[in-house]
């Protein structure tokens, strides 16, 4: 068989990206109780209004096109398979926030803060896709580091006494309102892996579903070429094209 | 429109994927057996252990309520069996049964499984053929555990004595 690598790349935004995301969905609200049940938490209506204010980053930061990916000038069934990609988009947002965000107490309220102060202030500033991308990183990174390893350190079951004073004094400041759920070290592992999922998602979204990637990723070389180069590369391309 | 086999493969995945995400979500499974045990209820094939289930009905039949109730979780584990589930809500009732008093949490417990029971057979009314059994429906087993619970001044009736055990 003819390896094609538009047929690849096609095959990867149309088959594997809506099923990365969908897993993110599935992994985002599953946590791992002490005894080592599972517990899958549907989003929070939080996570539901920050994923909508992402997509509206999304679109601004121009990581999407919408006009690329729904319209007339595609059949039903690719209008279909986009509309089901950019749902699943949205799920896998709300999921990969629920993934970070502490499930209860006055700490899910700061967190939610935290993140729609975040989003609502990259409304009005520029962005371009590769900065969102990580700038959203950074974001979702900060928040796993606090909620899955500082926190779940601090009420971890069965911890050194030194670690046991340091919750109950934390627990003390905030006059009992923290609330943190012990879940077993494995809940960890799975948002790390839910969030690895989510950026490598983010990644192979293409601001138009028919974009080739190496098409850009030249374009974006020669943009950064000094105008006596660009022009020599321009003049370069027309000569091949007369040759041919 | 290039690759419509590949679009109709991509959507036809994602739909059944989104519906086993939400359907985990639904369900809440606590373990990967618990999502075994569900995929198969859902494909149709779970069955029930009828070895278990037998003993289960041997129990009951000696009187061992509480022992066949638990044979009988054992051979459903998936509560997914209709007259499992009976069965399971009539050791309820006799256990419950008094000729002086009806125990209201064993007669709650025993509602829940009865209606599990229903639940599972939105064709028709659960019939169970055996003739132990005074009450053969679910829907009559239902009714006489809700009167059980219910308080009236019937209650202080000396001739209640006298109700047989069904």
């Amino acid at each position: 068989m003819r390896d094609d690598p538009v047929r690849r790349q096609a095959a990867a935004r149309v088959v594997l990206l809506p099923l990365l995301l969908l897993t993110v969905a599935l992994l985002g609200g599953m946590r791992v109780a002490v005894d080592r049940s599972f517990v899958f938490l549907p989003p929070p209506l939080i996570t539901l209004v920050m994923a909508a204010l992402l997509y509206a980053l999304f679109l601004r930061g121009r990581l999407i096109r919408l006009e690329s990916w729904l319209g007339s000038r595609h059949g039903a069934l690719v209008n279909v398979s986009h509309a089901l990609t950019l749902g699943a988009l949205f799920v896998a947002s709300a999921q990969a926030f629920n993934s970070v965000l502490p499930e209860q107490g006055l700490l899910h309220w700061m967190f939610a803060f935290f993140f729609l102060w975040t989003l609502w202030n990259d409304q009005f500033s520029s962005f371009d896709p590769f900065r969102l991308l990580r700038s959203l990183g950074v974001l979702f990174g900060t928040a796993f580091v606090l909620k899955h390893m500082l926190l779940a350190g601090l009420y971890a079951p069965g911890g050194s006494w030194t670690r046991r004073l340091a919750g109950a004094l934390f627990e003390g400041l905030s006059l009992g309102t923290l609330e943190v759920p012990a879940v077993a070290p494995a809940t960890g592992y799975i948002s790390f892996f839910t969030l690895a999922l989510y950026v490598a998602g983010l990644a192979l979204v293409a601001p138009t579903p028919d974009d080739h990637g190496e098409v850009r990723r030249m374009l974006r070389e020669a943009s950064q070429l000094p105008p006596g180069e660009r022009r020599a590369l321009l003049d370069a391309l027309e000569e091949d094209q007369r040759a041919r | 429109m290039r690759y419509p086999l590949l679009h109709a493969t991509g959507i036809a995945l994602t739909l059944s994927y989104g519906a086993f995400v939400v359907w985990v979500y639904a369900t809440q499974p606590r373990t990967f057996q618990d999502v075994a045990q569900g995929a198969r209820v859902a494909a149709g094939a779970y069955k029930v252990d009828a070895g278990r289930f037998d003993t289960a009905l041997s129990l009951f039949h000696r009187g061992q309520y509480r022992a066949a109730r638990e044979e009988w979780e054992r051979a459903d584990p998936a509560r997914a069996d209709a007259r499992t589930q009976f069965y399971i809500a009539y050791a309820f009732y006799r256990e419950g049964w008094g000729r002086l008093y009806r125990d209201d949490a064993l007669y709650g417990q025993g509602l829940q499984a009865v209606d599990r029971a229903i639940a599972l057979t939105p064709a028709g009314s659960l019939l169970v053929a055996d003739p132990d059994l005074k009450m053969r429906t679910a829907a009559e087993l239902k009714a006489e555990l809700e009167k059980g619970r219910e308080r009236t001044w019937s209650d202080l009736n000396p001739l209640r004595v006298l109700e047989e055990r069904k």
